[in-house]
């Protein structure tokens, strides 16, 4: 996978967030490290930043001293209670005097396994020191975030993203054209993570990389179409609505989160009027904070639908 | 047109009835001691437990000899006055082309209150000097109740069936409606009926109408305890409640999994309520519903209990008009039988989803999301790409082949 294969081992290889990485030099240097947050949207270089740092900390061998959690798998509070509290109590046997644990999607803990968390930091400082990655810290309760320091990851200007991109494809020896690199620039943003698939899959073809290759690749990646599902609800047919909704969740598996991200900006884009919009705003983020409480995916997003439904009906009115 | 299988498939002669043989025989027996002349006992009374085929036996019995079936069940009120009309002439006199009646009686246990006072004693009286032979069912013969009664009848019960004998009957309809049904699938609905053939019967309609094969999975979550004739009781009762109090009964008068009551609700909603905005209300009712069931289960305050049952039942209740046009019926669940359908598909996604993430430092949500749409083009376009990448990331052939082969 191209993503691994062009993911930075060492600090001093990692391109963009300069401010950042030389902090994290420093940390290394210093052959100290604090418990640390890194926080920002996807694919700007959190989890290559927590690898590369562990892997200037510890050489090649930094397997040996860094535990690597995906709490989104594992983010029950008996994780943080067995496995989390195993690994920092033992003490490193190297040269650096700690562990690193590093705890992906943070953001997706529970609370009561955050609040376990808390106290196993204070405790095992000593021995293990905490990289805790996520999209928004304002998920990760206020207590461990003072106890660390926090680190704000941005996406990538564009020209560090092209030149991103021109390193792949001269590297794997692939033509891309001017309007298609547009295109992946489009699409991507300064998600380097998505425009390493985009790019990836684009070659599969084995063609040129255009414009139309592009288009296509991210079309055919994303069958689950949230606008479609809106605009058949708007259009009133609610149990053909619920059908697809029901398809993303359990025949593509996707999150009712990333669902609920999706329904809300695209509702944005849809051509209602704007008040309704505002409206729906409301009732999106009142499903989207349900979700969070532990409601189920599909009862929310549907009641959400059936609100589309009768925005439609009224629209179709004129009121 | 929705016609019950039950109806379908329900016997024409006695032959076809199935199980109780020795009732059966002493039936026949009975009934054809009336070709000389009353015998002492001039009814049978039937009984046992719901769904064996205790009416459907007095049915076939009037066909099968010719007679003409006289009825009188529950739904009609059956005092003294009533059943004097219903059944003193009809037990007296034969029809007018001299056709022999047989009267029946059916579910006893119906008469109660003081609706239908008096009318067990009219039974009785009619029962002793009756010309035509009658024939009374109940589930249960030695309620007090029917003492003096039964003093007068010929005892005959009905055991439950077994449940080969109701697999078997399962079978049958299934072949019939060119539905290629799993044995494994069958047994269970067989056994989840213990002995009750008609919530079979039903059961498996439910599950299997218009359907090219019937699987093992889809029949599984019958497992819950719930019975489908109750479960369309109290949606009626909840959809249609006059207000509230009798909306929150409805939970009451059945033994029902709330959890599973709502996936019952959620599913027939868009069905029963029309309009758009009555069904944003009502869809939002049950979202509220489902909040507070979140709530238990974060919490595990159980005293939230009885929002969750306001919302799903009340709160459905007044969130529209009750205007149908027309009877609609009631469906089942499609999302429980969706998520057991997919769940084998659910598995090797998660399977993929966490090789997926051990390579790529992500979790199995995130490379659904993120990565698995990538690598389905991939390895449906670019063979070699595909081997290296199953390669790497450790694919097995299952997976592998939900890669290439699904959409």
């Amino acid at each position: 996978m191209w993503t691994e294969k062009y993911r930075p081992h060492s600090l001093t290889d990692i391109v963009d967030q300069k401010e950042i990485v030389n902090r994290l030099i420093s940390f290394v240097k210093a052959q100290n490290v604090p418990h640390c947050i890194f926080a920002g949207p996807p694919g700007t270089g959190k989890t290559t930043a927590a690898l590369c740092l562990a892997h200037d900390l510890y050489g090649p061998r930094f397997r040996d001293y860094v535990m690597e959690l995906n709490a989104s798998d594992e983010r029950g509070i008996n994780v943080v209670r067995e496995t989390v509290k195993t690994f920092a109590r033992t003490k490193s046997i190297g040269e650096v005097s700690f562990k690193v644990l590093i705890l992906d999607e943070a953001d997706n803990m529970t609370g009561d396994a955050q609040q376990a968390l808390r106290r196993t930091m204070e405790r095992y400082t000593e021995t293990a020191r905490f990289i805790l990655i996520a999209n928004y810290s304002g998920k990760i309760i206020e207590p461990i975030q003072s106890r660390c320091a926090p680190f704000r990851f941005t996406y990538l200007p564009r020209e560090h993203a092209v030149n991103w991109i021109k390193r792949i494809t001269d590297n794997e020896g692939l033509t891309i054209k001017d309007d298609g690199l547009e295109a992946v620039l489009e699409i991507g943003g300064g998600d380097l993570r998505r425009v390493t698939n985009i790019l990836q899959t684009a070659a599969s073809i084995g063609k040129p990389i255009d414009e139309e290759t592009v288009y296509s690749v991210v079309g055919r990646a994303n069958p689950a179409d949230v606008q479609e599902m809106l605009l058949t609800a708007l259009s009133g047919d609610f149990v053909e609505a619920r059908k697809k909704l029901r398809d993303m969740l359990l025949k593509y598996g996707l999150a009712g989160t990333d669902i609920i991200g999706q329904i809300h900006s695209e509702t944005f884009r849809l051509s209602i009027p704007d008040k309704w919009k505002v409206k729906l705003a409301d009732v999106i983020g009142e499903a989207d904070f349900r979700l969070l409480q532990g409601s189920n995916e599909e009862i929310q997003l549907s009641a959400l639908l059936a609100k589309l439904v009768e925005a439609g009906a009224e629209i179709k009115r004129g009121q | 047109m929705f016609v019950p299988w039950t109806s379908k498939y329900k016997p024409k002669t006695l032959a076809e009835v199935v199980g109780n043989q020795e009732a059966k025989d002493k039936i026949l027996k009975w009934v054809h001691e009336w070709d000389r002349k009353p015998p002492k006992k001039r009814a049978l009374f039937i009984y046992g437990s719901p769904g064996i085929g205790k009416t459907v036996v007095a049915e076939v019995l009037a066909n099968d000899l010719g007679m003409e079936l006289v009825q009188s069940n529950a739904s009609n009120y059956r005092t003294a006055e009533a059943v004097q009309k219903f059944a003193g002439t009809a037990s007296h006199y034969s029809t007018l082309f001299g056709k022999k009646r047989l009267i029946l009686f059916d579910e006893l246990d119906g008469i109660t209150g003081t609706a239908d006072r008096g009318g067990l004693r009219v039974i009785t009286d009619i029962v002793k000097t009756t010309g035509s032979p009658i024939i009374l069912t109940a589930n249960n013969a030695y309620d007090p109740r029917f003492s003096t009664l039964r003093d007068h009848c010929q005892l005959v019960e009905f055991k439950k069936l077994a449940r080969t004998d109701v697999e078997a009957l399962l079978k049958k309809i299934c072949s019939q409606e060119g539905v290629e049904a799993d044995a494994d699938a069958l047994r269970l609905v067989a056994e989840r009926a213990s002995g009750d053939l008609r919530s079979a019967v039903n059961d498996l309609q439910a599950l299997a109408q218009g359907k090219k094969q019937l699987a093992y999975d889809d029949v599984s979550w019958l497992s819950t305890r719930d019975r489908k004739e109750a479960i369309f009781k109290v949606l009626s009762d909840i959809f249609y409640a006059r207000n509230v109090w009798d909306a929150r009964r409805a939970v009451d008068t059945a033994d029902i999994d709330p959890d599973m009551l709502l996936e019952w609700i959620y599913e027939n909603v868009p069905h029963q309520v029309k309009d758009p905005k009555e069904l944003a209300a009502t869809m939002e009712m049950l979202a509220s519903a489902d909040m507070y069931r979140g709530r238990i289960r974060a919490t595990q305050n159980w005293t939230l209990m009885r929002y969750f049952i306001d919302f799903m039942t009340a709160g459905v209740a007044v969130s529209w008009n009750h205007r149908t046009s027309g009877w609609v019926p009631f469906r089942f669940p499609t999302r429980i039988m969706t998520m057991s359908h997919s769940r084998a598909q659910r598995e090797v996604m998660t399977a993929i989803g966490l090789k997926i993430g051990k390579r790529c430092h992500m979790s199995s949500n995130q490379a659904a999301k993120d990565v698995i749409p990538y690598i389905r083009i991939i390895f449906q376009t670019n063979e070699a790409m595909k081997n290296g990448l199953a390669r790497w990331f450790d694919f097995d052939e299952d997976m592998v082949n939900y890669l290439s082969t699904n959409k």
